[in-house]
């Protein structure tokens, strides 16, 4: 019983917690970036990111480098590599989880 | 004497006045079609694989579009875009007056208004595409299924 009750605490708190997180994927991306410093529109920013998993799944990308230039050349021009990379790395994770391997693959 | 001259610069100046308005119909070099899109010589899907690159958002809305679209609808936009980069730069200088000039002379518009938005319609979209396209595979039927 006291398992059971620890179980469902678990749960309710898992819920509670992760309600704000989950509320809108495109607010947590937006709100990421803001720690990255990247700026600019959400709707634009989350539309990159969605097309950058688009081009995964479609084979016009192939390597995470090929995806972080794409990245890169969407945002402002004083982006940096590094900015790009973490844009990259959130948009995936958010996005399309399946093709994190791909930036541990460090190709 | 300067009565008469009066008279005949008023004349003129009327004149001047009535002709401009007629002739705001035309087309120019750059409107409705920019210039880039009618010296480019680049192959549709060339055009298309570029804007994938260069503006991926507007590539991304067009193709939303279309796949919207009926089936004929979209043979028809397709074909007739194939059509138009046939034509050298003088026909499509005057493709471009005949749809400036009569808003019933493209059929394709009567059944999608936006059929060649990716294509005509923005200045800014054409030049980063028109810049990068001779880069891109000739033949590459991938761009129409997005």
């Amino acid at each position: 019983m006291k398992r059971l009750m620890a179980g469902i605490v678990a749960a309710a708190a898992a819920l509670v917690l992760a309600a704000p997180a989950n509320a809108d994927v495109d607010t947590d991306f937006t709100n990421e970036l803001h720690l990255y410093g990247i700026y600019g529109q959400k709707d634009y920013n989350a539309w990159i990111a969605k097309i950058t998993c688009k081009r995964l799944n479609r084979g016009v990308d192939t390597t995470a480098a090929q995806s972080a230039k794409f990245v890169h050349d969407q945002l402002v021009k004083d982006t940096t590599t590094e900015q790009a990379w973490q844009f990259l790395g959130a948009g995936l994770r958010l996005y399309c989880p399946d093709k994190l391997p791909l930036l541990q693959a460090g190709q | 004497m300067l009565r008469k001259a009066s008279i005949a610069a008023a004349a003129l100046s009327c004149a001047a006045m009535v002709l401009p308005a007629a002739a705001s119909a035309d087309s120019t070099d750059e409107y409705p079609i920019p210039s880039r899109m009618m010296k480019t010589t680049c192959t549709v899907d060339q055009y298309m694989a570029a804007t994938r690159d260069t503006d991926p958002v507007y590539y991304e809305r067009y193709m939303i579009d279309y796949k919207n679209r009926p089936a004929d609808v979209q043979t028809g936009a397709r074909n007739r875009i194939y059509w138009f980069f046939s034509l050298d730069y003088a026909g499509r200088r005057q493709y471009s007056e005949n749809t400036a000039t009569n808003v019933y002379y493209e059929q394709m518009a009567t059944r999608w208004g936006n059929w060649a938005k990716l294509f005509f319609n923005n200045k800014g979209v054409v030049a980063h595409a028109t810049d990068v396209c001779m880069n891109y595979p000739p033949n590459d039927p991938g761009v129409w299924n997005w």
